[in-house]
């Protein structure tokens, strides 16, 4: 085994799951909110983009913020529809709810998209970079680095403006939040779009990896879940570490044991680390 | 000031509050008068806190409200509760009012002052770390590591900073050692003379009756009594039930 290779390796998948984390991050930290559609909202920006490409003719470039901009869009429709179970905090509902828009969209997908596994094809997939045994695409050093200014970005805006003193007055307490003047259904609404955004974002940059089908959404959510939990619910530099250390244990489990078995693998993880840390690896002891 | 010029910063009329069968509040009319500070004592479970929150147009629970609010003759009853704060009708509530992972500076800046506050009170920073000496040592720390003392002064603070026309303050006094609780509620009368205009609810009677300019009296959600402090300092009903002395 390349130990190098599989600690790139390692690092581009961590920092795609990172990335694809990210809004369910500060969805549930700062809203307190749940989304079940997440991994299809990341099926629908990959085929939104794809279509973009084939239908449309449009380049790569532009086919992702076409995806990142509609994603916007659809959040806010979707925010709106659930505002009142969102403003009630009627989590419960809310996992049914987002469940069912996830199967609505997977099976809107298909209809609109067919069945066939499709690929999204990025220009920077296809650069190359070699250096000795090692290898990798210009497009695994895009989405490191887009990841890495995503989450140094959003941990400013959360932790040094008022914007973010804003979210997470709402996240602490939505009630007491309307008595300071803040309109809590529209910070509400603010995050989902970002979570929608952001997903759309990481579907961009992710999905030329590998084939994209419509039925994808489901295995993303459940990593993704994974990586959220894992990084103590809510907390931004907590699902960036999961990212990465989900991305490192994928690489090297894959390559040290089988590939078949990463899955169960990273949830027996998930399990050690929730037993020993019940907070998820950001928790403060 | 006569008591023509003192036109209602604040008018409520026919409060009701409901929780699901339950009556709450039961009919109660408020009046508080430009730059004058009323209070409303009662016993816990009164319905007291019901009331004040229906003011602000806020409920932590299913609450139902009927009645008219009327601030500076300007109709209420439509607005959210954060339009209602906006426009000026600024309620520090009981107990927790402030964000506990935020720091006192966050808290306080989460409020944008109107840009134009005519017939409000705006406060700037410099004026409210005057009158909270205290906070401005604590500026950075988050609002969980406060006092509950401290806590109260940023809950405070906040709302001066809203700039009110009418202040709604809930218990200030809750859980504050007695001579902070007579600090702060001195306080209040002083921004009260300065034109501020407020509306009380207190467990501390004793305190209350030295400040204010007018009690009101609520028991079971029903007004039973209102007037002057000076006269309601002996009325029967408050001697007995929280002075714990009858005057022989």
């Amino acid at each position: 085994m390349n130990l190098a290779q599989q600690i790139i390796n390692g690092l581009v998948l961590g920092s795609g799951y990172a990335l694809i984390a990210i809004g369910w991050t500060v969805l549930l930290g700062a809203a307190r909110l749940v989304n079940f559609a997440h991994g299809q909202l990341y099926m629908l920006a990959a085929f939104l983009a794809w279509a973009a490409m084939q239908q449309f003719g449009v380049d790569y470039y532009v086919a992702v913020p076409i995806a990142v901009l509609a994603l916007g869009l659809l959040g806010v429709v979707l925010q709106g529809v659930m505002l009142p179970l969102v403003m009630k905090q009627n989590l419960t509902s809310l996992m049914i709810v987002t469940l069912g828009f996830g199967y609505v969209f997977q099976g809107g997908a298909a209809r609109v998209f067919g069945g066939d596994p499709q690929r999204l094809i990025s220009p920077l997939q296809a650069e190359s970079i070699r250096y000795g045994d090692i290898w990798f695409t210009l497009q695994d050093v895009v989405t490191l680095a887009g990841t890495l200014l995503l989450f140094g970005f959003l941990w400013l805006v959360m932790n040094r403006t008022r914007l973010g003193a804003l979210v997470r007055s709402v996240a602490e307490d939505p009630k007491l939040a309307q008595l300071f003047g803040i309109n809590a259904a529209r910070v509400y609404i603010g995050v989902f779009v970002f979570e929608c955004a952001a997903v759309a974002l990481g579907a961009g940059l992710v999905a030329p990896r590998s084939p994209i089908l419509t039925s994808m959404g489901f295995d993303e959510v459940i990593l993704t879940f994974v990586v959220v939990v894992l990084g103590g619910i809510g907390s931004v530099g907590g699902s960036l570490l999961a990212g990465f250390g989900l991305g490192m244990f994928t690489a090297l489990f894959g390559a040290l044991v089988s590939p078949a078995y990463t899955t169960a693998a990273a949830f027996l993880l998930l399990l050690i680390v929730l037993v020993t840390r019940p907070g998820g690896l950001a928790a403060r002891r | 000031m006569t008591d023509v010029a003192k036109v209602a910063a604040l008018q409520a009329t026919g409060i009701s509050v409901r929780y699901g069968g339950n009556v709450a509040v039961d009919g109660v009319d408020v009046t508080v008068p430009a730059g004058g500070m009323i209070g409303m004592v009662g016993a816990n479970g009164a319905g007291k806190s019901t009331l004040i929150n229906a003011l602000a147009g806020w409920s932590r629970g299913p609450a139902t409200v009927r009645g008219k609010v009327r601030l500076g003759g300007r109709s209420m009853d439509w607005l959210s509760p954060h339009r209602r704060a906006r426009r000026g009708l600024v309620l520090v509530p009981e107990g927790k009012g402030i964000f506990a992972d935020l720091t006192v500076s966050e808290n306080l800046a989460l409020i944008r002052p109107p840009r134009n506050p005519r017939g409000r009170h705006p406060f700037s920073m410099d004026e409210i770390f005057e009158l909270f000496p205290r906070l401005a040592d604590r500026r950075t720390h988050k609002g969980g590591m406060l006092s509950g003392g401290e806590r109260q002064m940023v809950a405070v603070s906040r709302a001066l900073r809203a700039a009110p026309s009418v202040l709604l303050l809930d218990e200030p006094s809750a859980g504050l050692a007695p001579r902070l609780v007579y600090e702060l509620l001195a306080t209040m009368r002083r921004l009260v003379d300065r034109g501020l205009s407020v509306f009380l609810v207190e467990q501390n009677v004793r305190a209350t009756l030295e400040l204010v300019d007018e009690l009101y009296l609520l028991e079971r959600g029903k007004l039973v009594a209102r007037g002057p402090a000076a006269t309601m300092k002996d009325d029967p009903r408050i001697l007995e039930a929280y002075l714990g002395t009858l005057k022989t």
